[in-house]
């Protein structure tokens, strides 16, 4: 219970090295959390693209029942799919129809229905679907007799996975970078705090003090300090949120799919407080006798 | 209580003691005298932990020095009360805060710690001081605080260097009395002084050194 009177009076003792600690803390968090929120909704958004792929496997005219049945039983067979559904030819031109409506004569006349026996194959949209697996799937079922073509969206398939890499990569490193500069400004704040009660804490020890005792003011201090900068991070990201956001969206509609789950607001003074503490650990260190 | 066994301690090659042995008996009260450079101040460090011996052993309220964990040292140090010679208060603590700092740093309740503290404020006359700084205290104002904050943890072992340094005769002897007072309580005693009025005629131990090495002992 004293060290916790300890550490809330060091804090109000050094008030402006702790505020700014604070601000700073809170600024870097703030853009620490925006990367970490950017990265989210990448994920978010592109992890749902996988499954509104799908590919239509066009079949030759005189492929035979079983020839068709093999090229439905092998990619019923991959684990990258989801479903296989047979379209024949006959089903595609009543699509068609409805599409036409009142005007089918134009459909009529074609005479013969000019349309193809196909499968629509759709895939998963789990994690580990890769596109190169799936352009491996393709080529396999190419060599089948019964298939005379297979189409898929394979460049916007790749150029958004590059996207997505890319944006991991930027947004992995910067965050680590943030992550790490709020672990060092701690530790710099507690190590100063520190060696300011150098005296104090020598006097401390030659009266019994445990090492525990002389550490969790510091402890509490990184903590704390770390908890209000994660805090004061989040209230700027929101009130960046409320008021940018909403006059994005309206200028463009795409960013209403930017999604902000509120409970990352309750996560944001834990993730300041962790850093604040780690910044803290490193710099009392071991406490020598 | 306190036995030493051929200590010794090197500051760069110079020798602050050499050699020192001796032993002082459960509540006993002794006294190490010689004059100044002579090693008390150091065989202190030794006895608190502060220094450690590069020859030798010591054993202290029950403690031997030479294999103690570092996490043992806060418990030993408890049950050792020191007066030290250059007092070690917290200019920025008051009076009371300075004392209760010893029984705060053991996890004890503030109301015990409150009586504890105004009854060693009463011993050594400074009630009134209470929520002073030392810094606005005198020498002599400041040297009783530091024994007041070596009393109240209720040690085993008191260990006082130069306690009446800064004293004039009639403290001196307040001072004196209050050492008899606990020691009649069982505390062990060693004090460490240059100020041969403290123990003549007393019938107690005097170890005296002499540039690092134990010269004599005698009954005073
Ligand atoms: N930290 C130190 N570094 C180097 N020499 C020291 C140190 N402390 C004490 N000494 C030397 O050790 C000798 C004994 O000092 P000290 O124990 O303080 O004597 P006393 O307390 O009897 O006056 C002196 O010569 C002093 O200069
Ligand atoms: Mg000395």
């Amino acid at each position: 219970m004293f060290s916790v009177k300890m550490a809330l009076q060091s804090i109000l003792r050094e008030k402006w090295i702790n505020f700014l600690t604070m601000a700073t803390l809170g600024v870097l968090l703030f853009i620490f959390f925006a990367i970490l929120l950017v990265l989210y909704n990448v994920e978010r958004l592109t992890s749902k693209i996988p499954s509104k792929l799908s590919s239509l496997v066009v079949l030759k005219d005189d492929a035979s029942k079983e020839e068709i049945a093999a090229v439905e039983s092998e990619a019923k067979r991959s684990k990258l799919v989801k479903t296989v559904d047979f379209i024949s030819k006959e089903a595609a031109m009543e699509d068609l129809k409805k599409v036409f409506k009142s005007d089918d004569f134009i459909l009529k006349g074609f005479g013969e229905n000019p349309l193809f026996n196909s499968f629509e194959i759709k895939f998963k949209s789990d994690e580990d679907v890769k596109t190169s697996d799936i352009k491996a799937l393709i080529s396999k079922l190419k060599t089948h007799r019964a298939v005379d073509d297979v189409e898929f969206g394979q460049a916007q398939m790749e150029s958004l996975s590059a996207l997505k890499h890319g944006v991991r990569t930027i947004g992995v490193t910067l965050s680590t970078t943030f992550a790490c500069a709020v672990v060092f400004i701690s530790y710099t704040t507690v190590k100063i705090l520190f060696y300011r009660r150098k005296e104090e804490i020598e006097i401390y020890k030659l009266l019994g003090a445990t090492r525990g005792f002389i550490r969790l003011p510091f402890f509490l201090e990184g903590a704390i300090v770390g908890f209000c900068g994660g805090l004061s991070g989040a209230v700027m990201l929101q009130v960046l949120n409320k008021i940018t956001l909403s006059k994005l969206t309206a200028e463009i509609p795409l960013f209403a799919v930017v999604n902000i789950p509120f409970t990352v607001f309750l996560l944001f003074p834990v993730i300041g407080l962790m850093l604040g503490l780690g910044g803290a650990v490193l710099a009392v260190g071991r406490v020598r006798y | 209580m306190i036995v030493l066994d051929k200590a010794s301690k090197y500051y760069d090659a110079q020798a602050a003691l050499k050699n020192v042995s001796f032993s002082i008996k459960k509540g006993e009260l002794a006294f190490v005298t010689g004059p100044s450079g002579a090693g008390k101040t150091t065989l202190f460090k030794l006895l608190y932990l502060a220094e450690t011996p590069d020859d030798g052993t010591i054993t202290i309220a029950g403690f031997n020095t030479s294999n103690l964990k570092e996490a043992t040292i806060p418990f030993l140090r408890r049950n050792i009360g020191v007066v030290f010679q250059d007092f070690k208060l917290l200019n920025n603590k008051t009076v009371f805060d300075n004392i209760a700092l010893t029984l705060r740093i053991r996890g004890i309740m503030e109301r015990e710690t409150k009586e504890r503290v105004h009854s060693v404020l009463k011993l050594v006359n400074l009630r009134h001081k209470s929520d002073k700084y030392p810094a606005t205290l005198s020498g002599g104002e400041q040297q009783r605080i530091t024994l007041a904050r070596a009393i109240v943890g209720e040690p085993t072992v008191m260990l006082a260097d130069e306690p009446t340094g800064n004293l004039d005769a009639e403290n001196e002897d307040n001072i004196m009395k209050i050492f008899k007072y606990i020691n009649n309580k069982g505390t062990t005693i060693l004090i460490a002084t240059h100020n041969r009025s403290l123990f003549t005629n007393t019938g107690k131990r005097v170890f005296y050194l002499d540039e690092g090495t134990l010269a004599k002992e005698e009954i005073a």
